[in-house]
């Protein structure tokens, strides 16, 4: 035996340890993961005459009519009761409810949508999954400018706390890749799961104050405790504290969001690293 | 005979999986067939208690019949799938020949969709950039790198793949149905490339239906017939043995 040993790179008896196994598959192929991130972005941009405009366009039209529609409702004379102008809360409610139910929606219809690539070459399932949460999360930086516009232009202004965006950013990156892996695993097996998860994530976008304020149902203390209880709740509150409030969340809304995310994320890819096997036999 | 350092060793692998009988593709179908009590799976074995090794240099030809199971096991060998039970041992870097061109997006220029499928088989994205250069001459789409590719006509699509896919040295090569592209020119080319690939020394799996091009090719061989191996040995027995049981 003179000749060099090549290096084992692939033995089928080392079992995979659930989430160990996971998150060193995400660190290894972050190369790949990048790739698919800007393939995320170029397809779409490419795809439409606006370009990257699109995606700033986008929200802001479903503001505009949003704000035509209930600004006097809820916004008389543009300021809301607390003093904060309606255009601007609305406008950051209407952000993170499109960056959870699209990631979510994304991140678990990515292995259904990979599965020419995956059943004629290796690569780790669970990789497009989190490629999928990466790209919801660029649109969402994306969609900060025309926020931060608002906020300059007819809001309070910016504040040092608008540095803290990153960190709702990433747990709610976490989240939605936690969640979608769970549906991702799912939709495998039954092609409904989607079709469901789109309804519920559009649910659940309307149990969030994104147009409406909490005073509104504060008369129920059970429609209270349903808003509340959502994580999604949650990132709202830091969120719109951090971007334009410039002052610190109430601590319980902090740690909802920190403990949903890695709560989902764990659980997410505990889940498929029990199913994978099933679900590439599947594919 | 095992010497433990060969580059493919599969041992007793078995592909179990679930055929569904019906075709239960909704929650809402799998929920009134489990109140109703009906069965709508059976066990199959794809493949069923397969061993063999490759060494370096020897050219491994699978045959059998359609539905034997020659595609799984280039799957399973390829890490596509993984084995229910059994062990496969593959060393070194492999390059699965299937279905060559998949994640390659239309939307996406020449040098976008060589990185990103690159990157997909498992190469380094630094040298994939690299490699641009060699890989669009070789594959005759030089004047068209930053144009995307859904301008291309379905031979220089296929060009370009085979450009990509073969641009290694690879020390496991999997092949299903030996390739080649493109038209008269450039199929000589790439059979040529191919040829090269196959006798560079590295261990070599080869699935085809062309028996006479296994016979020149192959030195050992696997006869498969419905996932369990019938005859393992000499690519002239086996090839031999395997056309004339019909």
């Amino acid at each position: 035996m003179t000749a060099a040993q090549s290096t084992v790179r692939y033995d089928s008896d080392i079992r995979r340890r659930p989430l160990v196994t996971e998150f060193q598959n995400f660190w290894r192929y972050r190369g790949l993961i990048k790739l698919l991130v800007v393939r995320d972005l170029t397809v779409r941009y490419k795809r439409s005459v606006l370009g990257v405009w699109w995606t700033i366009l986008n929200p802001v039209l479903t503001i505009a009519v949003l704000w035509i529609v209930f600004s006097n409702f809820f916004g008389r004379g543009g300021q809301l009761d607390f003093g904060e102008p309606y255009v601007v809360y609305l406008t950051a409610g209407i952000l993170i409810a499109t960056y959870f139910s699209q990631g979510v929606i994304a991140a678990g219809s990515a292995i259904v949508n990979s599965r020419g690539v995956l059943i004629k070459m290796y690569i780790p399932p669970e990789i497009f999954s989190l490629a999928a949460g990466v790209a919801a999360a660029a649109h969402f930086c994306l969609s900060l400018i025309p926020l931060f516009l608002l906020v300059i232009l007819v809001g309070p202004g910016l504040t040092w706390t608008a540095l803290l965006i990153p960190i709702p950013l990433v747990f709610m990156l976490m989240l939605v890749t936690g969640i979608g892996l769970l549906i991702a695993s799912a939709a495998v097996f039954f092609r409904d799961v989607l079709d469901i998860t789109r309804v519920l994530t559009q649910l659940l976008n309307y149990l969030i104050p994104t147009f409406w304020t909490v005073d509104f149902i504060a008369a129920s203390p059970k429609a209270l405790a349903l808003v509340k209880t959502n994580p999604v709740f949650s990132y709202l509150v830091v969120f719109r504290t951090w971007a334009y409030g410039g002052e610190m969340p109430p601590t319980w809304n902090i740690v909802m969001m920190v403990a949903s995310g890695v709560v989902a994320l764990a659980l997410g890819v505990y889940v498929f690293s029990r199913n994978w096997r099933r679900v590439v036999v599947r594919l | 005979m095992s010497s433990g350092s060969k580059p493919i060793e599969v041992t007793d692998v078995t592909l179990r999986y679930r055929l569904e009988k019906a075709n239960v593709g909704t929650i809402k179908e799998a929920a009134v067939r489990t109140l109703r009590r009906q069965r709508t799976t059976e066990w199959i074995n794809a493949l069923d208690g397969v061993s063999f090794d490759v060494d370096r240099g020897e050219i491994f030809a699978v045959v059998g019949p359609n539905g034997a199971g020659k595609s799984t096991l280039m799957k399973i060998i390829a890490r596509v799938l993984p084995p229910s039970t059994g062990r496969v041992i593959v060393r070194g870097q492999v390059a699965p020949m299937i279905e060559l061109g998949s994640g390659m997006n239309p939307e996406l220029t020449a040098r976008e969709n060589i990185i990103l499928y690159g990157a997909m088989l498992g190469r380094d994205p630094k040298h994939m950039r690299e490699r641009v250069d060699p890989i669009v001459e070789w594959a005759g789409v030089e004047d068209f790198v930053d144009v995307p590719t859904r301008a291309y006509s379905s031979g220089m699509m296929g060009r370009l793949a085979f450009s990509v896919a073969t641009d290694i040295e690879p020390e496991v090569l999997v092949v299903d149905e030996v390739l080649s592209v493109g038209d008269k020119a450039f199929r000589a080319k790439s059979q040529t490339r191919m040829n090269q690939l196959i006798h560079g020394g590295s261990a070599v799996v080869v699935v085809s239906h062309s028996l006479e091009m296994l016979r020149n090719l192959a030195t050992r061989a696997m006869w498969l017939d419905r996932g369990r191996v019938k005859m393992l040995g000499s690519a002239d027995d086996v090839l031999s043995g395997y056309q004339t049981s019909g």
